[in-house]
């Protein structure tokens, strides 16, 4: 598992199809062979208020790990990350009465796969309880471990094919991990911080599904 | 030496012929009077038919004598050193040993004549590029064999090593004795393997930290496969056989400059990625970082 950059691609004045197909264009005109497709979900589970304190827990499924299940717990201050096993999900599903999940907060990214020399590129289509949100460009470097030793690098290769789109810094969460070894924990949170955004997002607003 | 032989050649040729051509005399002269000499005078034909073949006996045997007279007797008895004892075998299945024995003779004699003329050529075209000069006084300090070295003496070389760089973790492991395979971390950017045959590096593999680390397999990566063909290349260019200890260095110091792999942009382009790949060739003298297109 390399380092991994997520960031998002404005659609403008493009269907959420019509900006994968021009992505994907590029990337292939760039010589990347599509490598089947992926998909990355992230439900939200809220505790009951009979539980007191409220804590939230966001399960996300990546399907670059498929027998893992991550999990991140927010409560107050702290933010908990777990890495399990498949059999997670069936624990919150015993747990129903205390954790529910938010009604219309499913978000997806899921979209081809491609493989370009050492890089992997993902591009995803972001949806909220199937409702189109925008455009999740994921990068991977798979040689490299450590964030700071090939930001720059990833820079280059992410602005070679997103142009001006691409990120000028580090995406917000890997900031102050630039040192640490890069895992698939890390593309979780990136993934999570991504979604939480697009739920604040006001619904469909100057998005054409 | 050439023509000594085809004097000898053609003596034992015409000893041949002149052996021939006895034997017919002697079937001529054992048959006696045969049909074909008909019934008419057969006397004397067999006589004419026996003269015929006495002359050709006396020319061939003139040939002899005169191939002999031209030959130059050697100066004295001929030592075949231990190899006369062959002759006193008796076993059926040995006796062929002479002949093998010549053979390989022959064959050494050619090693020895090719591997002389490849020495001279090579002597005139060193490939030894190595940088770094050194006084006279180190140079006389060289090794007599390079293949056969104590484990102490390598071990000392690659701890010595491990002293000269901080970021370079290394770790020996010995799976054939004396010959150690070294595993040399550069920091988190990658990790080589390195088989040793005595003082000289014979092997470099580099690989993600990830990746197994045995020294036969490629890394999946492209950037690793690249560089490990650097290092082959970088390998055969710091080969010293003169100075083994000091090629090994000059190769760590050079494999060091890795160090910045993903992180330093090209020299000559100022880009970081050229085909998909980082600055994957680091200058020889320099260590400046190139992208293979670009060095
Ligand atoms: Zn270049």
């Amino acid at each position: 598992m390399g380092v991994t950059i997520l960031t998002q691609f404005p659609t403008e004045n493009r269907t959420g199809p019509q900006t994968i197909d021009v992505l994907s264009k590029r990337i292939s005109a760039l010589g990347a062979s599509q490598q089947g497709q992926f998909l990355v979900d992230c439900e939200t589970y809220t505790s009951a208020p009979q539980l007191g304190h409220q804590r939230i827990v966001h399960v996300l499924h990546n399907s670059e790990q498929p027998a893992t299940v991550f999990s991140i717990l927010e409560s107050g201050t702290k933010t908990i990350p777990l890495a399990t096993d498949g059999l997670f999900d069936l624990l919150m599903m015993k747990m129903s009465s205390f954790y529910t999940s938010k009604k219309q907060t499913k978000a997806e990214s899921k979209g081809p796969r491609f493989e370009i020399g050492d890089f992997c590129v993902k591009l995803g289509t972001v949806t909220i309880s199937s409702n189109f949100k925008g455009i999740l460009v994921e990068v991977e470097y798979r040689p490299c471990v450590v964030p700071v030793m090939c930001w720059d690098l990833m820079k280059e290769f992410l602005q070679g094919f997103l142009g001006l789109s691409g990120p000028t810094n580090p995406p917000a969460y890997l900031q102050n991990r630039m040192q640490e070894i890069y895992s698939p924990l890390d593309t979780v949170h990136q993934y999570l911080e991504h979604f939480t955004m697009f739920r604040k997002m006001p619904g469909g607003v100057g998005m054409r599904p | 030496m050439e023509r000594d032989l085809a004097q000898l050649n053609v003596a034992l040729n015409s000893v041949k012929v002149l052996r021939s051509n006895v034997r017919s005399v002697f079937e001529s002269v054992g048959n006696g009077l045969r049909a074909d000499h008909g019934d008419d005078g057969k006397e004397n034909k067999y006589i004419i038919e026996l003269q015929e073949l006495l002359t050709t006996v006396n020319n061939n045997l003139r040939d002899v004598e005169n191939a002999v007279a031209s030959l130059t007797p050697p100066p004295g008895a001929f030592s075949l050193g231990n190899t006369t004892y062959l002759a006193q075998e008796t076993t059926q299945e040995r006796q062929a040993l002479y002949g093998q024995l010549v053979n390989s003779y022959k064959w050494t004699d050619k090693i020895r004549e090719y591997s002389a003329l490849a020495g001279n050529i090579l002597q005139t075209n060193s490939f030894n590029k190595t940088y770094k000069t050194l006084s006279t006084t180190k140079r006389r300090k060289t090794q007599t064999s390079n293949h056969n070295v104590s484990p102490e003496v390598i071990e000392n070389l690659i701890t010595g090593i491990d002293r000269l760089f901080p970021d370079v973790t290394i770790t020996t492991n010995r799976p054939f004795v004396p010959n150690p395979v070294v595993q040399a971390s550069l920091g988190r950017v990658l990790k080589s393997i390195i088989g040793f045959k005595g003082l000289m590096i014979e092997w470099v593999v580099v690989k993600a930290h990830a990746e197994a680390s045995d020294q036969w397999s490629d890394s999946r990566y492209k950037v690793f496969q690249k560089v490990t063909e650097n290092c082959h290349a970088a390998m055969c260019h710091f080969h010293s056989p003169m100075m083994p200890d000091l090629a090994v260095r000059s190769f760590m110091h050079w494999f060091h400059s890795y160090n910045t792999l993903f992180s330093a942009p090209c020299k000559r382009c100022g880009n970081h990625i050229h085909n998909n790949l980082p600055a994957t060739w680091r200058d020889l003298r320099t260590l400046e970082p190139y992208h293979e297109e670009c060095k």
